[in-house]
């Protein structure tokens, strides 16, 4: 069954058009990688997908598991299993990550219709987690992402995605600022989450996280379009050469 | 100009006096008739309109016994003065301006406490004073606070009440040699009052005052509070939080004197100001000649939660000689809308993500409030204000 129908999707922010026709289908169990060059319009898709509200839609559609997804405000398509990864992690100072986490998980359960998480169930399950991200539980105390290194921050993301469990998981670069013990890490984190049930939506500027989570498909975004789509062996292919020579093809 | 209702009503309260404290009285009525309510001509009373009060007439107080029980707090001596209380009529000063005048002709003792040297409370004391009529009425209070050398204690001064009313609230507070006084006031008064009050606190050598102020009232309200560190070594901590929402009209004024070598002054107080509500802050630092190595530190940050809320913020500093560290700054900003995305992508609702981050923003306050019972109950309050705050109670 397809999870994610994405149908000429059209976005524009402040009046300038980002997303010029964007059509991309992908069914559970399935890994798609998007790469392409800066500004491309990856981040955008990314956030038109989780429901940022700065983008207008100027034409087509998306469907996630047979609903209209860009009816839904941004909590919803949360609840109803959508995961986005953020490029660039947002820092909230005050707001303790533990305090935070229970909220996620709670507004979750409600809208499953699950009564609140017990206490002790929710330690236990976050403490797990923690330690299969390798952090140190004393992050769980500070502030969500607060003075938090690049890789900590993704590595936060990958945490609250063990934990909320999405269905559809979308990683806007969650490969970059990593260390390699930090790459293997997050990648082991991505690796777990994978099953017939779920789907990936990778974007990423490197081969070398996808030798850890091999794609099924690979695409190149280009100037708000979908250029060239093909198998693993695509993304060696722009390693080694660059987007240059899809402007001719 | 007629503020004929209030000499009217000091007839009316003339004739229980003993005939001294008559005359001191009527000298002070007629110091607040003579100057009148302040106008904002006044420097210090620029954002502040006190002009509706002059034809306004407010009956004297009638006893009453409201249920205050959700007013309780646990882990604390309560002192309540309900409608003004039934304390004595005694000599309440002189000094001040009109506020303190109309108080001082007619006020009622208030909180008197005064603790020995080297003594200390052996629970905080929970000063409430709640005011509630049928018709609108207005209470006075005066209260006095004198620590002796090393004495310790902590005041809750807690002021809520019902309808229409207006009550000042004037508090004289002395710390001798090293004592220390923790002093929290939670201003949570109607959205018909009109709460005035000032607070002057003198500190001895090394004593040390710690002054946590939270103003969540729906109606208007103005504190005064005058510090002057007088001796060496005495130290002030000044923080506030003020949520005005809806109309609520609030207004903090500060005045710290440094008048004697290595003092010290804190000063944090931040705001969140909703719907079509008023804010003003105004903190003043007056570094004197003597003072030398003083350090002084000044900040307000402001939270503003609609496009209708507004605030006057102003840190100001005064300094009459070189060898000081002083610092100020006020800051203004709205809610981090990128944080409130990223909540609710993550699946909250939009008016629970900015409730939580308008929690986390006056938490910074919050936690100086180091008596866990009343930091429940002001978290509750201000929670309760919050769209959506109410569930973050079980959150938190
Ligand atoms: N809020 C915004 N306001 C104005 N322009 C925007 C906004 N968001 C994105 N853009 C523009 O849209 C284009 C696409 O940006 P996007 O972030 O989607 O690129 P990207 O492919 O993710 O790039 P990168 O590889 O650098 O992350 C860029 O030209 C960017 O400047
Ligand atoms: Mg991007």
């Amino acid at each position: 069954m397809n999870m994610l129908e994405i149908r000429n999707l059209h976005a524009r922010v402040e009046g300038k058009d980002i997303l010029k026709g964007i059509d991309l289908t992908i069914r559970a169990g399935e890994v798609h990688a998007i790469m392409g060059p800066n500004g491309s319009g990856k981040s955008t898709l990314s956030n038109v997908l989780a429901g940022r509200e700065d983008y207008e839609i100027t034409e087509g559609r998306v469907t996630f598991e047979g609903k209209d997804l860009l009816a839904l405000p941004p909590e919803t398509r949360a609840c109803e299993g959508v995961f986005l990864s953020f490029q660039y992690p947002v820092e909230i100072p005050g707001v303790s990550n533990m305090v935070f986490l229970k909220a996620a998980i709670n507004a979750r359960r409600k809208h499953q219709g699950l009564p609140e998480i017990e206490a002790v169930d929710f330690l236990a399950w976050v403490k797990d987690r923690v330690k299969k991200m390798h952090m140190d539980i004393k992050v769980l105390q500070r502030g969500v992402n607060e003075g938090f290194s690049g890789g900590e921050k993704k590595r936060n993301e990958i945490l609250q995605m063990l934990l909320l469990e999405p269905r559809l998981m979308i990683l806007d670069e969650t490969d970059s600022g990593l260390d390699i013990d930090a790459l293997k890490i997050v990648a082991e984190g991505i690796n777990t989450m994978r099953s017939p049930e779920r789907a990936t939506l990778l974007v990423t500027h490197y081969q070398r996280l996808l030798d850890y989570v091999k794609p099924d498909f690979v695409h190149v975004l280009a100037g708000g379009r979908i250029v060239k789509s093909g198998g693993p062996e695509l993304a060696q292919e722009l390693e080694a050469r660059g987007y240059g020579w899809l402007d001719a093809a | 100009m007629s503020l004929r209702h209030y000499t009217d009503a000091f007839q009316q309260l003339a004739v229980q006096l003993p005939s001294e404290e008559r005359t001191a009285r009527e000298a002070s009525l007629q110091r607040f008739t003579q100057a009148g309510f302040p106008t904002r001509k006044l420097e210090d009373w620029r954002y502040t309109d006190l002009s509706a009060l002059t034809d306004q007439s407010y009956a004297l107080p009638s006893p009453a016994t409201p249920d205050l029980s959700h007013l309780h707090l646990e882990a604390a001596t309560a002192q309540i003065f309900v409608n003004g209380g039934d304390g004595a009529f005694t000599d309440t000063g002189r000094e001040g301006g009109a506020v303190v005048a109309l108080n001082a002709a007619f006020a009622r003792n208030g909180l008197d406490l005064d603790i020995g040297p080297g003594q200390s409370l052996a629970q905080p004391l929970h000063v409430l004073t709640w005011t509630g009529h049928r018709t609108s009425a207005m209470t006075h209070l005066r209260h006095r606070i004198r620590l002796g050398a090393n004495a310790r204690a902590t005041v809750i001064f807690h002021h809520a009440g019902e309808g229409a009313y207006l009550t000042t609230q004037v508090t004289d507070i002395d710390l001798g040699p090293g004592a220390q006084l923790t002093l929290y006031r939670v201003q949570d008064e109607s959205a018909g009052s009109t709460h005035l009050a000032q607070s002057d606190v003198r500190l001895a050598r090394d004593s040390v005052l710690d002054a946590i102020s939270i103003d969540l009232g729906d109606g208007l309200a103005r504190h005064d509070l005058n510090v002057h560190l007088d001796a060496p070594g005495a130290q002030a901590g000044l923080y506030g939080l003020y949520a005005p929402s809806g109309r609520a009209h609030v207004d903090n004024h500060t005045r710290i004197h440094h008048r004697a070598p290595h003092c010290g002054s804190r000063e944090f107080f931040r705001g969140v100001v909703a719907g079509s509500a008023r804010a003003v802050f105004n903190g003043k630092v007056v570094v004197h000649e003597q003072a030398v190595k003083t350090d002084s530190e000044t900040r307000v940050a402001n939270l503003l939660l609609s496009k209708t809320a507004e605030v006057y913020a102003k840190p100001e500093l005064e300094i009459y000689n070189d060898d000081v560290k002083c610092a100020h700054g006020a800051t203004f900003g709205q809610i981090d809308e990128d944080a409130v995305y990223y909540l609710r992508a993550r699946g909250l609702e939009a008016d629970v993500a900015r409730a939580l981050l308008t929690q986390a923003f006056a938490q910074q306050v919050i936690d100086r409030i180091t008596h866990a019972p009343l930091r429940a109950l002001v978290t509750r309050r201000f929670l309760e204000r919050l769209p959506q705050g109410a569930m973050l109670e079980t959150l938190l």
